[in-house]
């Protein structure tokens, strides 16, 4: 294989790497957005939550001599209290007397408090994360595939496929998709709203643990401010699938990685100079403009014409 | 209506906080009361800049630490003539538009005589401006961006400039490492790796190495450089020069280079110091690491001795790096010319401040016009997780 077409391959592993992360947090986004129609953009804080769970109970599971991933458990399980702390306490109280934009901003501001109640909590110095597990690189020829990805990439198909069979066979998956199209017949219905809200809270946070454990395993450092602009890049991948879109959430995430690291690659040479690799931030928020002028309801989205 | 009310009020309080933050010096009078005059009278007031929170809190740390020592040891010694040192330390976060809101604070206070700050150079740059303006000294202990003290007149620095450090790192590569072919990673948007950068890359031609590959991110604060290290480790640079903080050197950039199979040597300039507490657990990735610092630990003078100890006798080892000493440094190098004015006038300070020689744990050395250290730089090396000194380079 010529030299060209060998870093073109490793390239793309680049973007696979990334943008794996990207998909497993844009599934949070989107279950939240699917069900009550919310942009948690406190989602991406979840993960710096998660981050921190696994900083501390790692070294608890090495001694207990239990693998180091195990404990993502303990991850989810605190991702999980937060998520529905959160909901509880911030989101409940202002659904009931505001509007979805009243919502929104309260999404921003428990972000902006998650973070600096964790720079409290936590200090601001960055701290390393410890080896979670050395998966084996896998090796064709001149190009090394990193086990991190592939995992990660496996975690977040499986994801994607027990989400959609979650939401489309379960009961409580029913009942969820019943309180997304009309929450007054769902209550008419006899299902119980507000749990069906908590639950879903529950379990995009517990998403957002098992994000967490593929990001420290690639990004081995935890600080309070991890989750803002992974949340962002996210959140543009949730809205370049469809915003609501499961199979959507994981595709955007995968397009946004490949995106920003190809871009990060060739775009100097490309342009003679002129943008060069510093611009991948741009290129990828450049995106969610072109996305919600062109087509907004995202690749996989369904346009639903809104309701009058 | 009460909330009404309330509201109103909430609105007035945070315009009169956004407009306070811009006011410039003469309104300092207004502020001092009698009280104020009587303390400033017995003390000397020294303003303290640092990010103490936020993603480079370790750096402010380091800097107020080595500051509250030296002030320890001075009020101890008699402080000042006769006056006791008192400190004012605020925080920028790292961030140039918090940092201009605590240099105008304390520049408003007319009793602050002097300003210590900030640490970084993007924050710093900022700040230079508004030092002239207001008349009031600023020196900072640890920026090293060229332009911070250009065409200057109020702002000094108790470190060495990058473009001294970028070339410094160019000719330990090319004569004491003996490599030709080198590759630069940096950080478009943050002054301290851009101006790094273009020193290095000047210097290069000089020392006769081939620049073989270029790459940038946007910030310093990126977590993912694999497509760029990808593209050097396709090169066939043997030297990469990647003018980082310790934040990203530790955690992503070494680890994805080494990922990327880049071999060779990685260097960098004192933003690597602090590297050891972020490492990932395999340490042996680090090994052929080197960066350019203000001082080593290792160094057996007496000077460096009695501030090492005395620095882990109070805070610990741990936080002990080089923006401490240098710290630590600025406040003796105030002290100095507070004496050599006889007098606290912000003003005097400055004139006494202006080409001054100093001799400290960070090395001796006389100011040039722009209020600049040049001095001979540490190298040090990253060995199995331990930073080691490898020699000392001068001009």
């Amino acid at each position: 294989m010529p030299d060209q077409i060998v870093t073109f391959i490793l390239q793309v592993l680049n973007g696979l790497k990334i943008g794996s992360v990207y998909a497993l947090v844009a599934l949070g986004y989107t279950m939240v957005y699917g069900i009550i129609k919310l942009i948690n953009f406190a989602h991406g804080d979840f993960i710096m939550v998660g981050s921190y769970a696994l900083l501390y109970t790692m070294p608890i599971m090495v001694s207990l001599g239990m693998p180091a991933w195990i404990a993502v458990v303990m991850a989810i399980a605190i991702c999980v209290l937060v998520g529905i702390t959160v909901e509880k306490v911030a989101y409940k109280p202002v659904r009931k007397k505001g509007t979805n934009m009243s919502a929104l901003i309260t999404a921003i501001a428990m972000s902006l408090f998650l973070e600096n109640l964790a720079q409290t909590i936590f200090g601001a110095a960055p701290k390393p994360v410890g080896t979670i597990f050395t998966f084996p690189d896998m090796i064709i020829g001149k190009v090394k595939v990193n086990g991190n990805t592939i995992l990660t990439i496996i975690i977040g198909v499986s994801v994607m496929i027990a989400l959609q069979f979650f939401v489309r066979k379960t009961r409580l998956g029913k009942s969820m998709r019943a309180v997304s199209e009309d929450g007054q017949a769902a209550i008419l219905m006899g299902i119980n709203k507000n749990r069906t809200i908590t639950m879903t809270f529950a379990i995009g946070s517990g998403l957002a643990a098992v994000a967490s454990l593929m990001y420290c395993a690639s990004y081995p450092q935890a600080t309070p401010t991890i989750g803002a602009m992974l949340g962002l890049k996210a959140f543009v991948a949730a809205v370049l699938g469809g915003i609501g879109s499961i199979p959507g959430a994981m595709l955007g995430g995968i397009v946004i990685g490949l995106v920003e690291s190809l871009s990060k690659a060739y775009i100097g040479d490309l342009t003679g100079g002129v943008i060069t690799s510093a611009f991948s931030d741009a290129i990828v928020f450049g995106i969610l403009i072109v996305v919600l002028l062109v087509k907004p309801s995202g690749i996989l989205g369904k346009n639903i014409g809104e309701k009058v | 209506m009460k909330k009404r009310i309330f509201a109103v009020l909430l609105t007035a309080a945070l315009v009169a906080t956004l407009f306070s933050g811009c006011g410039s010096s003469n309104n300092g009078a207004a502020n001092t009361d009698g009280a104020a005059a009587t303390t400033a009278a017995e003390t000397i007031k020294i303003g303290t800049i640092s990010p103490n929170t936020g993603s480079l809190a370790a750096y402010g740390e380091a800097v107020v630490n080595g500051i509250n020592l030296a002030v320890k040891e001075i009020n101890a010694a008699g402080g000042v003539l006769g006056k006791q040192i008192v400190l004012e330390t605020l925080d920028d976060k790292g961030d140039p538009v918090e940092g201009a809101n605590a240099f105008n604070k304390l520049a408003d206070e007319a009793d602050v005589c002097a300003i210590l700050g900030s640490v970084t150079s993007g924050v710093t740059s900022g700040l230079a401006s508004l030092a002239n303006e207001s008349k009031v000294v600023l020196l900072t202990p640890t920026a090293t961006a060229d332009t911070v003290t250009d065409a200057d007149d109020y702002v000094f620095r108790a470190c060495f400039k990058d473009s001294y450090q970028g070339r410094m790192a160019a000719k330990f590569a090319a004569e004491v490492l003996g490599v030709k072919k080198v590759a630069v990673l940096y950080a478009s948007g943050d002054p301290y790796s851009a101006g790094l950068r273009e020193a290095f890359i000047a210097a290069a031609a000089e020392f006769g190495l081939d620049v073989v590959a270029e790459e940038s991110s946007s910030s310093t604060e990126d977590t993912d450089y694999s497509a760029q290290l990808t593209n050097i480790a396709g090169s066939d640079a043997e030297f990469l020069f990647a003018p980082y903080y310790y934040s990203s050197i530790g955690p992503y950039i070494v680890p994805q280079a080494r990922a990327a199979g880049f071999a060779g040597v990685i260097m960098g300039a004192d933003g690597f110091d602090g590297t050891i507490a972020t490492m990932v657990d395999d340490k042996s990735l680090y090994n052929n690491c080197y960066f350019t610092n203000h001082y080593s630990p290792d160094d057996t003078s007496a000077t460096v001795q009695n501030f090492v100890s005395a620095y882990t006798t109070e805070f610990g080892a741990e936080s002990l790096n080089a923006l401490a000493a240098l710290a630590y440094d600025a406040v003796y190098m105030l002290k100095d010319s507070i004496e050599k004015a006889n007098s606290t006038d912000r003003t005097a300070i400055r004139d006494a401040m202006s080409g001054m020689s100093f001799s400290g744990v960070t090395g001796s050395f006389t100011l040039d016009e722009t209020g600049t250290p040049e001095k001979s730089v540490a190298i040090i090396e990253f060995k199995d997780g331990a930073a080691i000194w490898n020699s000392t380079l001068g001009n």
